[in-house]
């Protein structure tokens, strides 16, 4: 084998290793990447009665994710793009709220899209407490904390389906919540 | 346009299922007005004895929706995510309830929703970060 082949053989081979690197190197980033931009869950397709509330508001479908207790939470398509939903339970396409992001959800930046109902009882303080624990999370997050000012948890709710619920809630003041994965990592934190 | 589409969409919604003659924007109420956008940042008020100081809040009444537009101004990062922060929602002489929100997009909520009914007053506030640019259909 001459100095050239050598040198060329070299050559090709660094070539190769460098591409074999880049992709691999995308594919781990894409694939720790997609489970926070991804809600698995299809649900089952319910019906926007033409003349509700909704239907006037351009919901072109909804699809029941999951009912928890009284509560039932929606991912809907409406013209300006995805929107989440919630409601009762016993009134299936009853949405009592609806939150129609612009732009992507769910995404690593946004993993969570929270349609909690929080309480104020004071004019002079502007701590709130939870009325209600509710809201719609990417596949990779398995769990959300709800936590006081001071940082400690208040609630942990787990996230099955692409839902998390709760009902009954602590009292006392809440600041903002957390997501969490399987390993107990912290994925997001709310703005 | 998409302001105003907003309360039609609010009051005509309501018009359809049959609720208190919302048939022409005079049964509904909306902010800054009903075709453009308003500031809410600390100090905004609308000066009617609301909840909290830095707040926008309607008369009283048995208002059936709370539809709120927030935009991207001052500015989203790629997920349009906004530095600044609002509660949504209603509130009575007890409590103020609401969603919170920091994300250019649309919402509505009920007030069945909040666990709240009656008497009430549809309300934004602002509470964090810069100020929001919104405009606010409620329908009753």
């Amino acid at each position: 084998m001459t100095g050239r082949m050598k040198f060329t053989l070299a050559v090709a081979a660094l070539l190769v290793a460098a591409a074999v690197g880049t992709v691999l190197a995308t594919r781990t980033h894409a694939s720790e990447r997609a489970p926070l931009s991804r809600i698995s869950n299809e649900g089952h397709r319910v019906a926007v009665e033409r003349s509700s509330v909704w239907g006037s508001f351009g919901l072109r479908s909804a699809s029941l994710l999951a009912v928890r207790g009284a509560r039932a939470v929606y991912r809907l398509e409406s013209k300006g793009g995805p929107c989440v939903g919630a409601g009762p339970a016993q009134e299936p396409g009853n949405f009592g709220t609806v939150d129609c992001p612009r732009g992507p959800f769910p995404t690593s930046q946004r993993p969570v899209l929270d349609l909690s109902v929080y309480e104020g009882t004071s004019h002079d303080s502007h701590d709130v407490s939870l009325y209600r624990a509710e809201g719609v999370a990417a596949d990779g997050v398995v769990s959300i904390a709800f936590l006081r000012p001071n940082g400690t948890v208040a609630l942990k709710v787990p996230v099955s389906a692409n839902v998390y619920e709760a009902g009954a809630t602590p009292s006392g003041p809440v600041a903002g919540l957390v997501a969490f994965d399987a390993s107990g990592k912290e994925l997001w934190r709310s703005p | 346009m998409t302001r105003l589409a907003l309360l039609l969409s609010v009051i005509a919604a309501a018009a359809a299922i049959g609720l208190a003659q919302p048939s022409s924007a005079a049964a509904g109420w909306c902010w800054p007005s009903c075709s453009g956008y308003g500031m809410l940042g600390p100090g905004t008020s609308t000066a009617n004895g609301c909840w909290y100081y830095s707040e926008v809040c309607g008369g009283w009444g048995y208002w059936y929706l709370n539809g709120v537009m927030k935009t991207c101004y001052p500015g989203c990062d790629p997920y349009n995510g906004t530095n600044g922060k609002i509660l949504y929602g209603f509130e009575n002489r007890d409590r103020i309830r609401g969603n919170f929100t920091s994300y250019y997009g649309k919402r509505y909520v009920q007030p069945g929703e909040l666990g709240m009914g009656g008497y009430l007053r549809a309300q934004v506030t602002w509470w964090a970060g810069t100020t929001s640019q919104i405009n606010v259909a409620v329908a009753g």
